[in-house]
């Protein structure tokens, strides 16, 4: 165990002793469990009202609360959506008391949502939120609590593609401004990172989609918001501890999959590149020439005979790369997770400490491993005073793993040739042509030289590349009350979290020796050889500190008298995230004795390679950002006669990334909403329906971007011309307009319980217009700042959307049957744009967004394909109007805006998931399959620019275009030497490529098994949980008929994996 | 006790909130240099690439010192050249960067010293640098504006000034604003402002020709009074200038066949700045014929500023850059011109002529050049414009004198151009004397456009 960890292990353990010594026996509390009236099951989030007042509690995920009450207390009401309200009378002695609740028709699912600033009842709430609870995170496995949100909440779509983002909710709202949600953990933003989160100290997560639920987040919650809660220590319940195993095996990903151009064919392409005398021998940097062409050289100086040569090449037609990567490389990965947790608590304190290990080892053999332990505590020292705290370590470790497929690239960038060996018969590692030519690696600097071969399959373990972080986070929330119905808090934040990198290089390593031997200088005429770079090992060393404070304060105000009941918070904020970072190196550095070497960084030395006269690099950098936020909000709830609810919130942000006029002169962010409880009505007497609720909203939200700056900044150049002073020019231009980017959001929903409980949930409609996102706006060169465009707050979006999600119970007695239905549409239009050009070329490739007026922001936009020549096989397009190969025009301007295909969006706009529970008696099966439809990607394809340059190749080579007719049943080109690169570009980004990505994916499957002690007395503990999961199980259908997996169309997709595990409770 | 709470906790928000301004202030990136100290802007103002070097030639371009081949015209790459030739019709100025966006760029630098300035307090320990750094930023504005408005405005005109549009006098870094042409008075008021606080700020002598210097300062209200057409106030500040700064080169020291014989940061050189113009490069822009003739074969400055290409066509080769940049800075020799001209319309033949005679003096193969002598002003006065025009070619100035003069009975000037057979003419004050200003200006801000 890390001496780091020891520490705040001690610290945590301090705390919780200081803590529980301050329990003192003063005040009424009772306590008790909610139970269900039908099996015995705690029901977590029951409200507990004592009569009359305002202050209430709610039970925690074993149906347990605690209640502080006056003596002259008479009776409690306890709520549960989905349950019968009940008053009981209640007298101190009884406490613990256990009560039973009857279900009820009316079921709405969750009861409580958490806004990071407030917990709300669902009665009062009119905005849309999602609330992911314990049961379903838990229904997946993994280190990242941020995953487990797949396929289990609606609007929620995960994304594998570089060029967008990886995680929306509810669809991206802006162009270049940062795209993904705010993560709230524990009331505050979170700026760590996420895998410092143990999913099993979680208690649920709260999604914020629209501008009534996420508007108190002010300017940066355009994007929605996630609220992460972690689980608390309460008061008054049982000491309980908590055990959780799990394992997950990762298969192997199969390699086979790959659209790797035959071995053999690609020897034919080089052997005839080679008799056309395609490759230049006498590169300025030796670059490297593939085995083959090596072979082919020899051959050709007459250096191996013309048989030998022939032998060798056929033997490399047969070798696949893809084989030894699958034996050497890949393995299948295997993760073990472990947490324990400990709580209780009684009447003035109460406690949750947490401890958990994850250790993963991926199929490229990549380590990561994490500590983390949390201590969450609960103190009442007063009747009117509430302090929670909680502090948490964690501490984790990444450890690079060997290259995968593709990975293995030479200086140039070119791929791997297919006929690569990484090991010889007898498996012992051979080395790979990478940069330079074999024969100047084989004859450079007379033996002066360290070996300048590269061996793949050893390489990596001479290269130690490690990350280690170790995150604290502490959170303090003192709450006190100070009349009837108003409570004041503050609480404060505080994160450090520090990342500390380190990459060895020893000195076997291929960076270490090829940046020696660059170096290297040798005096041919004296013989005397200086070696600039030492030998040795090269060792960078990299650390990152981030110093999050937070602090808020807030007034929360509740009134209830028969008819009204009012609900007002209002607060001031602020917060202050500071990054700092430094990086350096060190040359021939001995990790044994710590000793190291100087080098010259000042002075150029002649590159054996280039001849070039170059530096040593340095790797010393330094970085320091800092953000500020002062924010001040209100947020009011007024329900009347327990069926009209109208909320508001208002929020201003001030920041030190904001232009003055921004700061100044900005209008807040604000929303507002009415719900209708139309069940409740006199006049409503619906059995079939018996619970109805409308809800509607409207409000804005906003997106800050981090990375931009509202001052004028310089940079210093040296040595103006004639006058040789230091001079500076403006890099970049202070806009005091430059604000958050604004979404509007208005959403209508409505919430159905049907009969008996047997189907239930809610739909959403939404129209979500985001304006003054960032874009590029053109400049009057009279303002005089050298440039023709800005980025300023100009562009605009609109999106409409819907969020199903429904439950069906079609079987519900000792077999249980649920269904859990989620789907989503989202379609986001580009409204306003400026600089559109129209240039159709511009919009075709994989630049980013180029959005086009009226079409989804990720569109796939395409040439327009008239198929291959009968003469030629050259793939044909359309300049004005009529088929042409003419590429030069196609390219450079013939080709329109208006003239290309819109073949539709690159994101799903229709997506969700269907879940499928069963239970019978004590066993539980969960099936997942989700769904993405009406979208489109670009399939890959053979490229004979890349191939020859690249050595980039396609296994469609060998259904190319050979022979008229040919072109009757393939699209892939005629092979075309010299190449031409516009042709190839016109195919690969035209609509032959084009497939529907629509496809249904098995996203999991669970099977628990639980038995508890109600159910067997000799059972030594309170509840145990046996599961074994199957996640990424593998698509189920697929509109394309190439086998191709939409979401990896050309990588490697990760193999299925199985998890087994056990949760026990005591 | 809760009363108390509430009161402390509110002046406790009162005063974090008051603080929020600077707290608020912190710079996000600290890699990002942000201007604090004189010296940062000082560096700003030292960056001769954007200060100095290039300044507007479209004047230039306009002007009638040299001519184009048909072929060599057709040849120019952007149709914004061959227009300026022309005084075109069609505005196709749509290059970026250019001129007009490259004196703005000026402007804006020098705005931001003088808004950054603001807030640094001035002392006794810091009082050179910051006066220095101001004067230069006024200078440097002055210098842009007068350049602009010279160049995209009608001649000045004191009954006519105060409602004709000028240029947009932009005073601050806010990019946001929207240009607004000034009136050709405030433009001109503003210039003089400005110099005048230059003049203030700046040191005697600069480290170098390419930092504002107070002669400097005393030149470009001479040069801005004499495009005003205010003799007197001209008149006194070349002199003013010629206090400070009245070196001569001597032009017999020259080498005629070198191929830039007047080096840059020469002795007559007061503040150096540089041009450059596609249709004005010299390779293809010809003297014009009637200019080059006026020469005598003793002026030396016939071959000092003119390359015999050999074919009967010369091209400028008397950049006071010292190579093929034009210089549009201030030098002694415009001084001199100033003065003179100011003393014969004053006149005041004789000193007008001592000023003319003592430069030509420096001019002419020694012993050979005659002093001019005559006792009428007017005719002094003639023969100092008809040198202006001989000592001052391609120096952004002659746009300057056609515009000038053209307001002046008797010295009005129709110039022609011709282009395979097609015969463009400029009549004296024709409104194209106004280039057009940018299309994508006028686009984006809804200016008025410059009548062709």
């Amino acid at each position: 165990m890390h001496l780091k960890f020891i520490q705040p292990c001690l610290a945590v353990l301090i705390l919780t002793f200081f803590v529980s010594t301050l329990q003192a026996q003063t005040g009424n509390t009772i306590t008790g469990y909610i139970l269900s009236a039908k099996d015995k099951s705690p029901i977590p989030g029951a409200t507990i009202q004592p009569g009359g007042r305002n202050a209430m509690v709610i039970t925690d995920d074993k149906g347990r609360f605690a209640l502080t009450v006056p003596d002259t207390l008479s009776g409690i009401t306890i709520k549960h959506e989905g349950y019968v309200t009940q008053s009981i009378r209640i007298n101190n002695n009884d406490s613990p008391l256990y009560i039973l609740m009857e279900e009820n028709v009316n079921v709405l699912g969750d009861v409580t949502v958490s806004t990071g600033y407030e917990i709300i009842p669902k009665e009062r709430v009119t905005g849309s939120f999602t609330q992911v609870n314990n049961k379903q995170l838990n229904e997946q496995a993994g280190s990242n609590i941020i995953n487990r949100l797949k396929g289990v909440a609606s609007s929620v779509l995960f994304d594998n593609s570089e060029s967008r983002p990886s995680l929306t909710i509810r669809g991206i709202s802006t162009y270049e401004g940062p795209s993904a949600p705010l993560i709230v953990v524990d009331n505050f933003p979170y700026d760590g990172d996420i895998n410092n989160i143990n999913p099993n100290d979680v208690e649920s997560i709260t999604l914020l989609k629209d501008a009534a639920a996420a508007s108190i987040w002010g300017t940066r919650a355009g994007n929605g918001v996630i609220v992460i809660t972690t689980k608390k220590g309460s008061l008054n319940q049982p000491f309980s501890i908590q055990l959780n195993a799990g394992v997950t095996l990762i298969n192997k990903p199969g390699l086979s999959y790959l659209p790797q151009m035959s071995s053999s064919d690609f020897i034919d392409v080089e052997s005839y590149l080679f008799n056309q005398g395609f490759y230049n021998e006498n590169t300025y940097n030796h670059a490297a020439l593939s085995p083959v062409v090596e072979l082919l050289i020899k051959k050709r100086d007459g250096l191996i005979t013309p048989a030998d040569a022939d032998a060798q090449i056929n033997a490399l037609k047969q070798v696949d790369v893809r084989n030894d990567f699958d034996k050497y490389i890949y393995r299948a990965g295997f993760n073990q997770q472990y947490a324990v947790n400990i709580s209780g608590g009684g009447n003035t304190a109460g406690y949750y400490l947490s401890a958990g290990y994850d250790k993963n080892v991926n199929e490229l053999d990549a380590g990561y491993s994490r500590i983390h332990i949390q201590s969450q505590t609960v103190l009442k020292p007063m009747r009117n005073l509430q302090v929670n705290a909680s502090l948490g370590y964690t501490n984790s470790m990444n450890e690079a793993g060997r290259p995968g497929y593709g990975e293995i690239t030479t200086i140039t960038g070119n791929a791997l040739y297919p006929y690569a060996q990484l090991a010889d018969a007898k498996g012992n590692p051979l080395p790979l042509i990478k940069d330079y030519r074999e024969t100047f690696v084989d004859t450079a600097g007379e033996g002066h030289f360290l070996d300048w071969h590269y061996y793949p399959l050893q390489d990596y373990t001479h290269v130690n590349a490690t990350t280690g972080t170790a995150d604290i986070l502490a959170n303090i929330a003192i709450e006190y009350k100070i009349v009837k119905g108003l409570t004041a808090s503050l609480q404060y934040a505080y994160e450090r979290q520090q990342v500390t990198g380190k990459t060895l290089y020893d000195a076997e390593s291929y960076y270490a020796r090829d940046l020696v031997n660059q170096f290297t200088q040798i005096d041919y005429g004296s013989g005397a050889v200086y070696y600039p770079v030492p030998k040795g090992s090269i060792l960078d060393l990299s650390d990152n500190l981030l110093l999050s404070n937070n602090v808020r304060a807030q007034l929360n105000y509740g009134y209830r008298n028969n008819k009204n009941e009012l609900h007002i918070l209002a607060g001031w904020e602020t917060r202050q995230s500071h990054t700092t970072g430094n990086s350096y190196r060190t040359y021939g550095y001995d990790d044994d004795v710590l000793s190291f070497t100087n080098v010259d960084l000042v002075n150029p030395y002649t590159s054996y390679i280039t001849g070039f006269g170059s530096y040593i690099p340095s790797g010393n950098s330094f970085s320091d950002n800092l953000n500020r936020f002062v924010s001040v909000y209100g947020n009011g709830a007024y329900t009347f006669n327990d069926r009209y609810v109208l909320t508001g919130s208002i929020r201003k942000d001030a920041s030190n990334l904001f232009g003055v006029n921004s700061n100044d002169k900005g209008i807040p962010l604000w929303s507002a909403g009415a719900g209708w409880t139309v069940s409740k009505e006199p006049f409503y007497h619906s059995s079939l329906v018996p619970s109805l609720k409308l809800r509607f909203s409207y409000g804005y939200s906003g997106n800050a971007d981090l990375s931009r700056s509202a001052v004028t900044t310089l940079s210093y150049i040296s040595n103006a011309r004639y006058t040789n002073l230091t001079y500076a020019n403006i890099t970049q231009f202070a806009n005091p307009d430059l604000g958050w980017e604004i979404t509007k959001i208005i959403n209508t929903g409505v919430d159905v319980g049907f009969k008996n409980g047997i189907a239930g949930g809610s739909i959403d409609y939404y129209i979500k217009q985001g304006s003054n996102l960032f874009g590029p706006a053109p400049l009057d060169q009279t303002t005089g700042l050298q440039r023709a465009t800005i980025t300023k707050n100009v562009a605009d979006m609109l999106a409409h959307g819907v969020d199903v999600d429904m439950y069906i119970k079609p079987l519900d007695r000792r077999f249980k049957w649920n269904i859990h239905l989620l789907f989503s549409y989202n379609l986001g239009k580009v409204t306003n744009y400026f600089l559109e050009d129209s240039n159709g070329a511009d919009y075709v490739g994989n630049f980013g967004i180029a959005p086009v007026k009226g079409k989804p922001v990720f569109s796939l936009m395409s040439f327009k394909w008239a198929g291959l020549s009968h003469d030629t096989g050259d793939p044909q397009g359309y300049v004005d109007g009529k088929v042409s190969t003419d590429y030069d025009a196609i390219f450079n301007g013939g080709t329109k805006l208006t003239d290309l295909d819109y073949n539709g969006p690159s994101v799903p706009p229709y997506f969700g998931a269907l879940h499928n529970g069963f239970s019978w008696k004590n066993f539980e099966l969960d099936i997942n399959i989700t769904y993405r439809f009406g979208y489109y990607f670009r399939k890959s394809s053979t490229n004979y620019s890349a191939l020859f340059y690249g050595w980039y190749g396609n296994k469609d080579y060998a259904d190319r275009w050979q022979k008229p007719g040919d072109e009757a049943h393939t699209n892939v080109p005629s092979f075309l030497y010299p190449d031409n690169y516009n042709r190839d570009n016109f195919y690969i980004n035209s609509s032959a490529l084009v497939e529907k990505a629509d496809n249904i994916r098995l996203e999991y499957i669970n099977l628990n098994y639980t038995i508890n002690k109600a159910s067997l007395k000799q059972l030594p503990l309170q509840n145990l949980r046996l599961y074994c999961y199957i996640n990424n199980a593998g698509i189920l259908w697929r509109a394309n008929k190439d086998g191709l997996d939409p979401d990896y169309p050309s990588s490697l997709k990760p193999g299925a994996n199985f998890t087994f595990g056990l949760t026990a409770t005591f | 006790m809760k009363l108390k709470i509430i009161l402390y906790g509110g002046i406790l928000v009162i005063i974090t909130c008051s603080a929020c301004k600077k707290y608020l202030d912190a710079k996000s990136n600290k890699s990002l240099v942000i201007a604090t100290k004189i010296s940062d802007y000082q560096a700003l103002l030292d960056n001769n690439t954007i200060m100095n070097r290039v300044s507007p030639s479209n004047g230039e371009g306009s002007a009638d010192n040299y001519y184009l081949n048909y072929s060599d015209w057709d040849a120019l790459y952007n149709d914004a050249y061959k227009n300026i030739y022309v005084w075109g019709d069609e505005i196709t100025y749509d290059l970026f960067p250019n001129d007009w966006g490259q004196a703005y760029d000026q402007v804006y630098f020098c705005n931001n010293v003088l808004e950054g300035l603001d807030v640094i307090q001035k002392d006794s320990s810091n009082a050179n640098e910051w006066d220095n750094a101001e004067g230069s930023a006024f200078f440097f504005r002055a210098n842009a504006f007068l350049k602009l408005v010279l160049t995209w405005a009608n001649a000045y005109d004191s009954a006519t000034a105060g409602k004709e549009p000028g240029i947009p006098l932009r005073l601050n870094t806010d990019f946001n604003e929207v240009s607004v042409r000034a009136t050709i008075q405030d433009c001109y008021n503003q210039v003089l402002n400005d110099a005048e606080q230059a003049v203030n700020l700046l040191p005697v002598n600069a480290l170098f020709a390419t930092r504002p210097s107070k002669a400097a300062a005393y030149g470009l209200i001479a040069r801005t009074c004499l495009a005003m057409r205010n003799y007197t106030r001209a008149g006194l500040y070349a002199d003013s200038c010629l206090q400070l700064n009245h070196t001569l080169i001597d032009y017999n020291t020259l080498n005629t066949a070198a191929s830039y014989p007047i080096a840059i940061f020469n002795a007559e050189m007061i503040f150096y700045a540089g041009a450059f113009g596609a249709e004005l490069s010299n390779s293809i822009a010809n003297i014009d014929t009637v200019l080059l003739a006026s020469y005598s074969d003793s002026d030396l400055r016939k071959t000092i500023f003119f390359k015999d290409r050999g074919n009967g066509t010369f091209g400028f080769k008397g950049s006071y850059n010292g190579n093929n940049s034009l210089f549009t800075g201030i030098a002694v020799d415009e001084m001199y011109l100033i003065r003179a001209e100011c003393y014969a319309r004053e006149n005041n033949a004789a000193s007008a002529l001592n000023d003319l005679n003592t430069l030509l003096q420096n001019r002419w193969k020694k012993g050979t050049y005659i002093p001019y002598e005559t006792n009428d002003a007017q005719q002094a006065l003639n023969r100092v414009l008809e040198e202006r025009r001989k000592e001052l070619p391609f120096r952004d100035l002659r746009w300057m004198d056609l515009k000038r003069l053209n307001k002046e009975p008797g010295r009005q000037v129709t110039i022609t151009r011709l282009l395979n057979g097609a015969v463009y003419t400029l009549p004296p004050n024709d409104p194209r004397y106004a280039l057009p200003i940018p299309a994508t200006v006028i686009e984006l801000t809804g200016m008025q456009q410059n009548p062709r």
